[in-house]
């Protein structure tokens, strides 16, 4: 199953691409976690700063002399962190929230959509500033914040769909003969809002390293000196005319990273599709 | 795969217009262009203490491609000046301000009692003289007769009256009061007299007299007012609007009381808080005139490419490393000592800064400012840093502490960290950065809750100004410096007290001294203080204490 | 539908007023406060001074007292002033409010103009010329941090064509409409990107989603012509997702966003709320989010009615 599931994957355009990309993400941040090439990314070589692309520094050399290759190698690790496990985080409670309140309705639906509504009516800002600031800077709590933000928007969409679907007649007919909610849920409902929930995971994943980057051009994030795609962009912006080479490998880096998340999203959405399976 | 050529050809062209878009405007030449200028002004400046000629030389220099040679031709009169800056006052009140960006509007609208020239040396102001009595305790003032309010009152001895016993009145919550505290009582024999009396001599009372906290206020006018809403001063322009982090606007005071300026009719003042936005809206020629606080944005609008005329001042602040000498390790001054010795202050300019800046000692005012060589350690010394960490029971890996540093408050804050982060590695001592939002910064500052912090403190041509709030026993923040030293308190009490200005130098250079060998602080650098201008905007003067006082003598030659 | 409608209205008011605790609890949860922040790093007060400042202000009191008092006050319609300026926060805020909303209207229609139709096409017409170029187009738009891309039309304009679309005067478009067009256009294309492309890439896999449905089909194999089926059979089924991403989108950029409004020097709600912040100027913090919450459940609530009329299937009873 997993291998044919793979094999489909593969089979498809975007899916492919997107896969190779997301290899190629993943090998970087493998790389980028053993520091070990070329140089240790917080190693400063002052005599060699602002240096432009060369033999020596592929990609250059930031203010401090570091090379910027092996900071986006490490910015991968770091990015691929924040931005995995807070939507995985988010995708799972918010999905779970919304399913449960469309397909339960009335005033569950309400209270708990209410609840999210708070939260989602709430400025992300003052709420990752308020974060962060209540458990302190650093990683986990970036992840945590981020999570926050993006869990009342993965329950809402997984909320419209599933309202549309719970009134089709497959769904009716399955209460009809008494399935269980559990299982309608399973069986009909989930298969039904993976699209639109597959699109806003991929979405998400290139939400989470934009936020990120968001938050680092505040002081929250990754602490230096470690890097990360976000915390490199954010900081190469007032160099743009001096060393421009700060600014294009992290932006190219985050691109081809979306580009990824995203191509991968549609070719999964191509395979999981119901209708294709059977 | 066909498919995709399309998206590798559209990624490298978006490549390509990044590096053009780059590359057509500045190159890493450029930059050490800037730096052989920056040195010039460094040379210079040991040699004779004339700060703000040489940096008109500079500015000469960037002229030369556009300004047309004019043999100085008379001002002309009228037009508007558009400036532009990142930050708002954060209210209008003169005597609560405590933030520059407040300083920056106030010192247009309202005036002190004296003044300092381009030298930072102290001159009449609002009055005409002064003079102390022989014991140092009585300082009596002759006012400049005829100076008129925004309002048309007449200012007299009253409002000075008025003025300075709002700010000694603990209610008021004035950010100058503890530099008056010696005044006991002041009288005004007639409307153009003030006597102050002291409770003791004390010198430094003239320069903070020059500070825009000790703004003169009209009595009858805001007496039962809030004068942070009731604008009204004696400066050479007048508020018309004050549109918060938008517009402010401000006429030219007709009635001013030095003749002939200002040239201009008046100013509208923006906010632009993204300086990149304000190098652009120079560029497109939208303003005239801007205050860049951010040396990458100040160098390539330096650029002679750019057609600008940049003002590069060395500034009074200064950029420091503070050590709590009340937590361990910095309880021991070894251990101080040796961070004071693995860090190269220049490296931290060069990387954190990229070389816009200079090092300094703890004075820094030109004249009071020790010679770098007579302080412990200003150059790098590895191994008597490991040799002290060894004296002192530490082995390479045994100190780890925290740094903590504001996200964007200076700009430079979070690089200078990590430069010294890096330099600190070299002696086995380990460090991490803890980046904060400015208020948080500044709530944990006011509470000493740091190992050790980057701060960009307020410096005063003054050294008592400077030094007495932090290191003697008794200063309002001695309780954030920490660190006691009886010699240093028997010092700063001498240093009050003594007029002859050479005198004065001698002991303030044994302080500075004492600080340095004992290391509470580690001193880094000093900025600049950049003013961006069109080559058509003539007549300014820049500060380093960075007063912008001087847009009085603008005017406009187009 | 009435008694829906009534139902959900009434529902704003808890939401709101747990909005209004959260907003209390979360702003002085954040450390230093009005007083810390006014005082700033450069030049600095000694803590009696900042104690004093604290009991002027009514700082010293416990939070829920704080809490009461404000509520109390803000049910009067009275949302205090800012300590910062000196206005009433409310008179702040509807200052503020119109350019946010203008940004929003204008990248929403920049969004919808552009994003439907491309979606549409590019799922009508997979894999053609269209189809690639749209979804690049939109891939490009979404890995663009926005801050990134203003900073780059900034730079791009006033180096080579010696524009600047804001040079910090603000005018209404009441005032100056072209002028007013003049500086929003640029800005308003920065944020519409993003959501353009997230309208665009939701409505074509819905587009393709619904194509599958029996009914299209069913269409088609009753001979229909090809627009009609794509315009009455599919389109309307297919955009309850892209209502909802527009929703979110919207109700979104209403809460101001920050970073563009700074980089274009727009006085817009978002910055008022990150200075407040930034000098915790409590009432125009507790204002400003009561405000966008506000905007921002009736967005939400609009969301949910566009449901019912675009997809009969849905009721709200």
């Amino acid at each position: 199953m997993k291998n044919s599931l793979f094999m489909r994957l593969m089979r498809n355009p975007s899916g492919a691409f997107g896969t190779i990309l997301i290899m190629v993400y993943l090998m970087a941040a493998i790389t980028g976690s053993f520091s070990c090439c070329p140089y240790p990314p917080d190693e400063q070589h002052v005599q060699d700063m602002l240096q432009p692309p060369s033999k020596h520094y592929i990609m250059g050399t930031d203010e401090f002399g570091r090379d910027v290759f092996s900071r986006i190698l490490r910015g991968a690790t770091n990015s691929l962190k924040v931005g995995i496990s807070a939507v995985v985080l988010a995708s799972l409670v918010g999905i779970t929230i919304g399913t449960l309140a469309a397909y339960i309705g009335g005033n569950f639906d309400n209270i708990v959509m209410r609840v999210m509504d708070i939260f989602f009516a709430f400025p992300a800002i003052l709420l990752a500033l308020a974060i962060v600031a209540a458990l302190g800077p650093g990683m986990r709590n970036t992840i945590l914040a981020i999570a926050i933000v993006y869990t009342p928007i993965f329950a809402r969409v997984a909320r419209g769909p599933t309202l549309s679907v719970k009134s089709t007649e497959f769904v009716t007919a399955a209460r009809s003969i008494g399935s269980r909610p559990i299982y309608i849920l399973r069986k009909h409902i989930l298969p039904n809002i993976t699209a639109p929930l597959i699109v806003q995971i991929s979405l998400a994943l290139s939400w989470a390293i934009l936020t990120e980057a968001g938050l680092s051009y505040l002081g929250l994030g990754a602490q230096p000196p470690e890097p990360s795609w976000g915390s490199m962009l954010s900081d190469s912006r007032m160099m743009l005319e001096l060393a421009p080479w700060l600014a294009i490998f992290p932006g190219l880096a985050i691109m081809l990273a979306v580009l990824g998340f995203n191509l991968f999203g549609d070719g999964l959405r191509d395979v999981f599709d119901p209708r294709l399976r059977h | 795969m066909k498919r995709y050529v399309p998206v590798l050809f559209v990624i490298l062209a978006v490549a390509l217009a990044l590096s053009a878009c780059g590359g057509a405007t500045a190159t890493p030449q450029v930059v050490e262009k800037t730096v052989v200028v920056t040195k010039e002004v460094e040379k210079v400046v040991e040699k004779t203490v004339v700060v703000t000629q040489q940096v008109e030389k500079v500015v000469e220099q960037t002229v030369v491609v556009t300004a047309t040679p004019e043999p100085t031709p008379a001002p002309k009169e009228g037009g508007m000046l558009i400036v532009a800056r990142a930050a708002d006052a954060k209210g209008l009140d003169p005597h609560k301000q405590t933030a520059f960006s407040s300083f920056r509007l106030l010192e247009l609208i309202y005036e002190p009692l004296l003044g300092l020239n381009s030298e930072l040396k102290v001159v009449p102001n609002l009055a005409d003289s002064w003079a102390w009595s022989d014991d140092g305790t009585t300082l009596t003032m002759k006012l400049h007769p005829n100076v008129k309010f925004h309002n048309g009152d007449i200012m007299t001895s009253e409002d000075v009256k008025y003025s300075f016993e709002r700010i000694l009145n603990e209610d008021t919550g004035s950010a100058a009061r503890s530099y008056f505290t010696d005044i006991q009582s002041i009288d005004t024999p007639d409307d153009n007299t003030v006597v102050f009396h002291l409770s003791r001599p004390n010198v430094s009372i003239l320069a903070a007299m020059t500070n825009p906290n000790s703004a003169i206020l009209d009595k009858s006018a805001v007496e039962n007012e809030d004068p942070g809403k009731v604008v009204i001063g004696t400066g050479p322009f007048k508020l018309k609007k004050w549109d918060v982090d938008q517009v402010t606007l401000l006429d030219a005071n007709k009635d001013y009381w030095r003749e002939g300026v200002p040239h201009i009719d008046g100013m509208e003042i923006r906010i632009i808080p993204d300086e990149s936005s304000i190098l652009a809206g120079l560029r497109s020629g939208d303003i005239d005139w801007a205050l860049i606080n951010d040396p990458r944005i100040a160098i390539v609008a330096s650029n002679p490419n750019s057609g600008l005329v940049v003002d590069r001042t060395p500034a009074l602040a200064y950029h420091v490393l503070m050590l709590n000498s009340g937590r361990e390790p910095f309880t021991d001054v070894r251990v101080r000592q040796a961070l004071s010795c693995a860090i190269d202050r220049q490296q931290v300019v060069d990387t954190a800064a990229l070389g816009e800046g200079k090092v300094t000692a703890p004075a820094t005012s030109p004249f009071y400012a020790a010679p770098l060589d007579d302080l412990f350690c200003y150059h790098k010394d590895i191994e008597k840093a490991k040799q002290l960490l060894a004296d002192a029971g530490y082995k390479p890996g045994d100190i780890t502490f925290k740094i903590m540093a504001a996200a964007d408050e200076p700009p430079t804050a979070v690089a200078e960290a990590q430069s010294i982060q890096a330099q600190l590695k070299e002696i086995g001592v380990n460090t991490e950065i803890e980046t904060l939002e400015l208020g948080n910064y500044v709530d944990r500052w006011l509470k000493t809750d740091f190992d050790a912090t980057i701060a960009l403190n307020g410096g005063n041509p003054d050294p008592d100004i400077m030094f007495y709030r932090y290191w003697h026993s008794t200063g309002n923040l001695h309780k954030v410096a920490v660190y006691t030293n009886p010699k240093i308190d028997d010092l700063l009490d001498k240093g009050r007290v003594t007029t002859d200005p050479e005198e004065r130098k001698a002991i303030y250079l044994d302080v500075q001294k004492i600080l340095a060998e004992n290391a509470p602080w580690i001193w880094l650098y000093v900025g600049y203080e950049y003013r961006a201008m069109q080559p058509y905007v003539k007549g300014f003067t820049p500060m380093p204490n960075g007063s912008i006082k001087y847009l009085r003598d603008v005017w406009l030659d187009k | 539908m009435q008694r829906y409608l009534t139902r959900r209205i009434l529902a704003l008011i808890p939401t709101l007023l747990g909005v209004s605790i959260v907003v209390f609890v979360v702003i002085h949860l954040i450390p230093g406060d009005t007083i810390s922040a006014m005082i700033g790093t450069t030049y600095k007060l000694t803590e009696a001074q900042a104690e004093a400042l604290r009991a002027y202000f009514g700082l010293d009191k416990p939070l829920y007292q704080q809490y009461l008092h404000w509520i109390w006050a803000a049910l009067h319609g009275d949302f205090g002033y800012s300590v910062r300026s000196g206005e009433p926060v409310m008179s702040e805020i509807l200052k503020r409010f119109p350019v946010t909303f203008e940004l929003t209207i204008l990248s929403l229609l920049i969004a919808v103009v552009i994003g439907i139709p491309i979606g549409v096409i590019s799922a009508t017409k997979k894999d053609s010329f269209i189809d690639i170029f749209g979804r690049l187009f939109a891939l490009i738009g979404l890995s663009l941090p926005n801050f990134w891309l203003g900073t780059l039309i900034i730079l791009g304009l006033s180096l080579y064509f010696g524009f600047m679309p804001n040079s910090g005067k603000y005018v209404s478009f009441w005032k100056d409409p072209l002028q007013n067009l003049k500086q929003m256009i640029f800005p308003a294309i920065t944020l519409g990107f993003a959501f353009t492309s997230s309208v665009m890439r939701t409505t074509r896999s819905s587009m393709l989603e619904v194509a599958r449905q029996d009914y299209v089909r069913t269409a088609r194999g009753k001979g229909l012509r090809e627009l009609t089926v794509v315009a009455r059979h599919m389109l309307s089924n297919a955009l309850i997702p892209v209502v909802t991403i527009i929703g979110i989108e919207f109700g979104y950029l209403l809460g101001g966003a920050v970073i563009v409004e700074e980089v274009f020097a727009l006085p817009g709600i978002g910055r008022l709320l990150l200075q407040g912040i930034s000098q915790r100027d409590y009432a125009v913090v507790q204002g400003t989010v009561l405000f966008i919450a506000f905007a921002f459940v009736i967005v939400n609530l609009l969301t949910d009615l566009t449901y019912v009329f675009i997809d009969p299937r849905i009721r709200y009873e």
